[in-house]
C-alpha cells in the first residue's frame, strides 16, 4: 500500500514537472508586462491579452507560418515519394553480395553526420544555385536529412508485408511494379501516413539549416521567428512566448496522432513498439 | 524494344531503378558537401581579396593550440556525459515504474512523453522564461525553500549546468519511451524461471532484465549521444555560448568560426574533428548492436 502511494506521489510530482513549463510559457504569452514581471510570479494572468500575438502578426507571423507549412509539407511529400521506393527495393530484393545491408547502413550513416559539417558547404552550394533564402533551398536540404529516416521506417513496414501476397499476384500475371502498387503499397498506407507526419514534425522544428539558409520572412520558418525575439539588447518575453506557443501547438497535435508509432519513429524503426 | 521486353527489363532492374533517386540525392546533398568540406578545410580564404590558397593541414594544426576549441570540446563532453547518464538513469527508473500495470498508467505515459515532442527551440525559450532573473519561477521556488536566487543560464558558474538540466527535462522521455518499449517486449519465461529459482527482484533485474534489455539500451543511448554531441539549437538561443564561453559547444564554435568570423577553412577543419568524434563513439555502439543483430533484420 505505502509503495503504491509512494509511486503515485512520484508520478504526480514528475507529471507536474513535465507539464508546468509548457503551461507556463502559454500563460506568459497572454500576459501583460505587469503580469510577466510580477513578484511572486503568477500563473493565471490578471489581465489576459492577445496583444503579443497581434504584435507578431505585424512582424510578419503569417509569412513565417506559411513558409513553415509549405516547407514541411513539401519535404514530406518529396521524401516519402523517393524514400518509399528505395525502402521497398531494400526490403524486397536481394542485391548481390552483402549490398542490401551495406546500402541500408550507408543511408542511415548519412543521418549520423553532425549537420554543422554539411551546412557550410550546402550554404555555398545553394548560393551558387541561387537558392539561398528560398523555400525550395530549404526543402532540398530537409529532404536530404529526412531521407534516412523515411527509408528506415518504410523498410520496416514493407518487411512486415508477407511476400506471398505479391507472389500470388505475380503468378496471376501481375508485373512486379503492379504487385508493388496494387498489393504492398495499399497495405503500408498507415505506415506512410505516420512516416509523413514524423517528417512534417522534424522539418517544422528544424533550426540550424533554417538559420543559415534563410534570411528574411520570404523563406524563414517559425523557429527563426521564435529565436529572433531574443535580440542582443533585449528579450521580448511576451512575443517570444507567443511565437513559441504557435510553433509547438501543431506539433503536439501531430505527435498525438502518431503516438502508436512513436517508438518506431524515434528509433528509426530499430525498436518495434 | 517492344513493350514486353521493356517490362521484363524493368522487372529485372527494378531494384536499382527504385533505389537510384534516393542514392543520387544523398550523394549530392551529403557526400558532395563532405568532400567539399574536406577540400575547404585544407584551404584558407583571404578576407581582403577572397583568394583561396592551399595550406595543407595548417587549419588542423591550429586547432590544437586553440584554447577556445578545447573549451568547446570540454563543454560538449560534460554536456554529453552528464546529460546522457542522468537521462538514462531517470529514464530507466520511470520505465520500470511504468512497465507495471496500474490505473492511469497510459495517461502518465502520454504526459511524460510530451517534452520530447516539443520543438527544441521552444523548449529553449520556455526555460529562458522559467530561468528569468528576478522575476523567474525557478528563483521564486528556490526562495520558498530559503535559497538565494541563482543566475542560471546567465552565470558563468551555473550556465552549463542550467543547459544540461533543460536537456534532461527534454530528453529523459526519449529514454523512457525506448526502454519502456524494450521492457514490454521481454518474454515472460525467464522471469518465471527466476521466480522458481527464488531470485530476488534485484537479482532478476541484474541477470534477466538487464541483459535482455541491452539492445534497447544501446539504441537509446547511441541516439542520445549522437544528438548531444552535435547540440546547437538550445545553446544558440539560451546563451549563444556565453557567458565567457562557458556553454560554447563544438557545433556552436564551428558556426561562429564559419559564419561570424568567416573563417570557413578553420570551421570545416573543426567540424571534421566533431565528425570523427561522433563516428568513433557511434561505432562502439554500432558494433555491439551488430553483435546483438539489431541492425541486420
Amino acid at each position: 500500500m505505502t509503495s503504491r502511494l509512494l509511486r503515485l506521489a512520484v508520478l504526480l510530482v514528475s507529471a507536474l514537472v513535465v507539464v508546468f513549463p509548457i503551461v507556463w510559457v502559454v500563460s506568459t504569452s497572454i500576459k501583460t508586462d505587469v503580469d510577466i514581471f510580477s513578484i511572486p510570479p503568477i500563473l493565471v494572468p490578471k489581465a489576459p491579452t492577445l496583444s503579443r500575438y497581434a504584435e507578431l502578426v505585424t512582424y510578419g507571423l503569417f509569412s513565417y507560418l506559411l513558409n513553415s507549412v509549405i516547407v514541411s509539407i513539401s519535404t514530406a511529400l518529396a521524401t516519402i515519394a523517393l524514400g518509399t521506393l528505395a525502402a521497398y527495393s531494400l526490403a524486397r530484393f536481394r542485391l548481390p553480395g552483402k549490398w542490401n545491408a551495406r546500402v541500408s547502413f550507408w543511408i542511415l550513416s548519412t543521418r549520423m553526420f553532425p549537420p554543422i559539417i554539411t551546412v557550410i558547404p550546402l550554404f555555398q552550394l545553394m548560393r551558387v544555385l541561387g537558392l539561398v533564402n528560398t523555400r525550395l533551398g530549404l526543402v532540398i536540404a530537409y529532404a536530404a536529412f529526412n531521407m534516412p529516416f523515411v527509408v528506415w521506417m518504410m523498410r520496416g513496414f514493407f518487411v512486415e508485408v508477407p511476400r506471398d501476397l505479391e507472389e500470388v499476384a505475380m503468378v496471376d500475371g501481375c508485373s512486379r511494379m503492379h504487385a508493388f502498387l496494387r498489393i504492398s503499397l495499399p497495405l503500408v498506407v498507415p505506415g506512410i501516413v505516420a512516416t509523413a507526419i514524423f517528417t512534417v514534425i522534424l522539418s517544422w522544428q528544424e533550426f540550424l539549416f533554417a538559420l543559415i539558409l534563410t534570411q528574411t520572412s520570404v523563406s524563414a520558418t517559425l523557429p527563426i521567428l521564435v529565436s529572433s525575439q531574443v535580440t542582443q539588447y533585449q528579450i521580448l518575453w511576451g512575443q517570444m512566448s507567443a511565437a513559441g506557443t504557435i510553433t509547438m501547438a501543431p506539433v503536439l497535435v501531430f505527435a498525438f496522432l502518431v503516438q502508436r508509432y512513436l517508438v518506431r519513429g524515434m528509433s528509426f524503426g530499430a525498436v518495434k513498439g | 524494344m517492344d513493350s514486353k521486353r521493356l517490362s521484363r527489363w524493368s522487372d529485372r532492374n527494378l531494384k536499382y531503378l527504385l533505389l537510384a533517386p534516393t542514392i543520387v540525392l544523398l550523394l549530392m546533398l551529403t557526400v558532395y558537401p563532405l568532400v567539399f568540406a574536406l577540400a575547404a578545410s585544407l584551404q584558407t580564404v583571404s578576407v581582403r581579396t577572397g583568394e583561396r590558397s592551399f595550406v595543407g593541414l595548417a587549419n588542423f594544426a591550429s586547432i590544437f593550440s586553440d584554447g577556445l576549441f578545447w573549451n568547446a570540446l570540454g563543454n560538449t563532453a560534460v554536456y554529453t556525459g552528464v546529460g546522457v547518464s542522468v537521462e538514462f538513469a531517470l529514464g530507466l527508473a520511470f520505465a520500470l515504474i511504468l512497465s507495471e500495470s496500474f490505473l492511469g498508467r497510459g495517461l502518465f505515459r502520454t504526459i511524460f512523453l510530451a517534452p520530447m515532442m516539443l520543438p527544441p527551440i521552444v523548449v529553449a525559450i520556455t526555460f529562458k522564461v522559467i530561468y528569468m532573473q528576478k522575476y523567474g519561477v525557478s528563483n521564486w521556488l528556490l526562495g520558498l525553500i530559503g535559497i538565494k536566487g541563482m543566475l542560471w543560464e546567465s552565470g558563468p558558474q551555473t550556465a552549463l549546468f542550467s543547459l544540461i538540466l533543460v536537456d534532461i527535462w527534454e530528453w529523459t522521455p526519449f529514454m523512457l519511451l525506448i526502454l519502456l518499449a524494450g521492457l514490454q517486449s521481454l518474454p515472460a519465461e525467464p522471469y518465471e524461471a527466476a521466480k522458481v529459482d527464488g531470485a530476488s527482484w534485484l537479482q532478476a533485474f541484474r541477470h534477466v532484465t538487464f541483459p535482455l534489455l541491452t539492445p534497447a539500451i544501446l539504441i537509446a543511448v547511441l541516439l542520445r549521444l549522437m544528438d548531444t554531441l552535435r547540440i546547437f539549437d538550445q545553446v544558440f538561443v539560451m546563451t549563444g555560448g556565453g557567458p565567457a564561453n562557458s556553454t560554447e559547444t563544438l557545433s556552436l564554435y564551428v558556426y561562429q568560426a564559419g559564419f561570424r568570423f568567416n573563417n570557413v577553412g578553420y570551421a570545416t577543419a573543426m567540424s571534421f574533428v566533431l565528425l570523427v568524434l561522433t563516428t568513433v563513439v557511434s561505432n562502439v555502439f554500432i558494433s555491439r548492436l551488430r553483435a546483438e543483430e539489431v541492425f541486420t533484420q
